[in-house]
């Protein structure tokens, strides 16, 4: 039985960053405004092609969200305050984004 | 015990019996216990804070062992070896062991959580890859097992499309409390929730999938679980929408995967097991249903959907094998006539063989917790 990497700790670091302590002590922080323009929904990226249906300028630098959650043990979904929350965010995929 | 637990032990410093002043003392009495070891948990009782009550009275000695689950697996060996060990502190003249249990759920306080879910321990998922291989009734009879040990315990009938939990328990119906929550009705001191209580039992759900995943999440954010050990959830049969939805609305603490012994039936529980991996549920282990027929003409054992598919997936998959249960009608009648066979035939082999399972159920969970690396289950970001 393998436990996964998951989340120790979660804050709003700033003003637009997230912060997100993983359980193998690692931390990253995220640019909330970078996350929405790297929404996985399948609006936001076509699922077959995997290629980006959003276009970056069209996401404003004054977006945030409004409220993060935590999908199962896997991922988190972010509700954005354009009203954007369709997008999972596993954190397999955050790893992987990993700006720091 | 095992080879290299014995090695261990062996290895250990022999802590020296303090007795003081030649009089038996609390010292003394945790040197003696610490030489008696988890099986499941790989340490000593003392260590792990089992022991909560030690009263001398001259050489008399009582002690108070708690375990992580009533459902556990060795309690009864535990009990021996706390004995043996008291026993053997000079001056004892009688040792009292008693055992109780405390369920223990993740050890992190949760930032938020649902009121619905908040108060349960364990969330136990009890899947298959598919159909008609007895995951209603493994779940139905687990969750006695869990509950005939003291348990608090729970069943969530997720299978919407064929909701069975109610015709194996013959259940009640659920009430609406002044706050708009559901509650659940109890049978055997288990509470129960499933689709078919809300509608006809001979008219069939036909929902699309948003539908069901709704239905799916109210059962998890608006029921009254109130305090469980253990919630054990019936997951329908397969790795689709409504897997998904469960795994994503609830922490699930861990999967019980159900499947039958032939070949076919395990390509599928690869894939329900894939699933979990890739939800990061952690697969506790695997129960075979079907195993094989003790024929009551001829004593003969038949295998009759070929021998130890079970155990070759879990060797396959590292994964623990929690059980193999044999075919026995009276499994079926128990099912049909809403007495599981962990309550209504105890000595079956059948119900035996689940009382096993939930006790290495419960054991897997303990370890679980025990392994906790801080993760939390369940967490909200409000931001400002």
């Amino acid at each position: 039985m393998q436990q996964d990497l998951g989340v120790r700790a979660i804050r709003q670091f700033d003003e637009r960053t997230l912060e997100i302590t993983w359980s193998d002590e690692k931390t990253c922080r995220y640019d909330v405004v970078n996350l929405r323009r790297r929404c996985p929904c399948a609006l936001c990226l076509d699922e077959w092609t995997r290629k980006p249906i959003l276009k970056p300028e069209a996401i404003d630098e004054s977006i945030r969200p409004v409220r993060i959650d935590s999908v199962g043990r896997y991922a988190l979904s972010i509700k954005f305050s354009d009203g954007h929350g369709t997008g999972i965010y596993t954190y397999q995929m955050l790893r992987e984004l990993n700006p720091q | 015990m095992s080879f290299l637990q014995n090695i261990q032990d062996k290895l250990r410093p022999k802590p020296a019996v303090i007795t003081g002043d030649g009089t038996l003392n609390e010292a003394a009495v945790r040197a003696a216990l610490s030489q008696v070891i988890d099986p499941d948990l790989h340490k000593d009782i003392v260590t792990l804070g089992f022991v909560q009550d030690i009263r001398i009275t001259g050489g008399a000695v009582k002690v108070t062992v708690e375990l992580t689950t009533p459902a556990c697996p060795v309690k009864e060996e535990l009990k021996k070896q706390c004995q043996t060990a008291l026993e053997k502190i000079p001056g004892v003249t009688s040792a009292d062991v008693t055992i109780t249990a405390k369920t223990r759920g993740p050890q992190l306080a949760k930032p938020e959580v649902s009121q619905s879910l908040g108060r349960i321990k364990n969330i136990v998922a009890v899947a298959s890859g598919k159909g008609g291989v007895g995951k209603s009734t493994s779940a139905v009879n687990l969750a006695y097992a869990l509950a005939k040990t003291g348990a608090l315990v729970g069943i969530l009938d997720a299978d919407v499309y064929g909701p069975s939990i109610p015709l194996m328990t013959k259940v009640g119906a659920p009430e609406q409390s002044r706050d708009g929550m559901i509650l659940p009705p109890k049978i055997n001191g288990i509470k129960m929730i499933s689709v078919s209580m809300f509608g006809s039992a001979n008219k069939a759900a036909i929902l699309r999938g948003p539908m069901a995943g709704q239905i799916i999440k109210q059962f998890l954010t608006q029921v009254a679980w109130e305090d469980l050990d253990y919630l054990i959830i019936d997951y329908p049969p397969g790795t689709g929408d409504i897997q998904l939805t469960l795994s994503q609305a609830a922490p699930i603490t861990g999967a019980v995967i159900i499947t039958t012994p032939q070949e076919v039936a395990l390509i599928d529980v690869r894939k329900a097991i894939n699933m979990f991996a890739t939800l990061k549920v952690p697969v506790l282990g695997i129960i075979e249903t079907m195993s094989y027929f003790v024929c009551d003409g001829c004593d003969k054992r038949h295998e009759i959907f070929r021998a130890g598919g079970g155990a070759r997936l879990a060797g396959e998959t590292g994964l623990a094998l929690l059980g193999e249960i044999p075919i026995d009608p009276r499994v079926t009648v128990g099912s049909d006539e809403g007495k599981p066979i962990v309550t209504s035939d105890e000595n079956a082999p059948a119900a035996q063989a689940y009382m096993a399972a939930a006790g290495k159920t419960a054991a897997q969970l303990s370890i679980l917790h025990a392994q906790d690396k801080g993760v939390l289950d369940h967490f909200s970001v409000v931001w400002n």
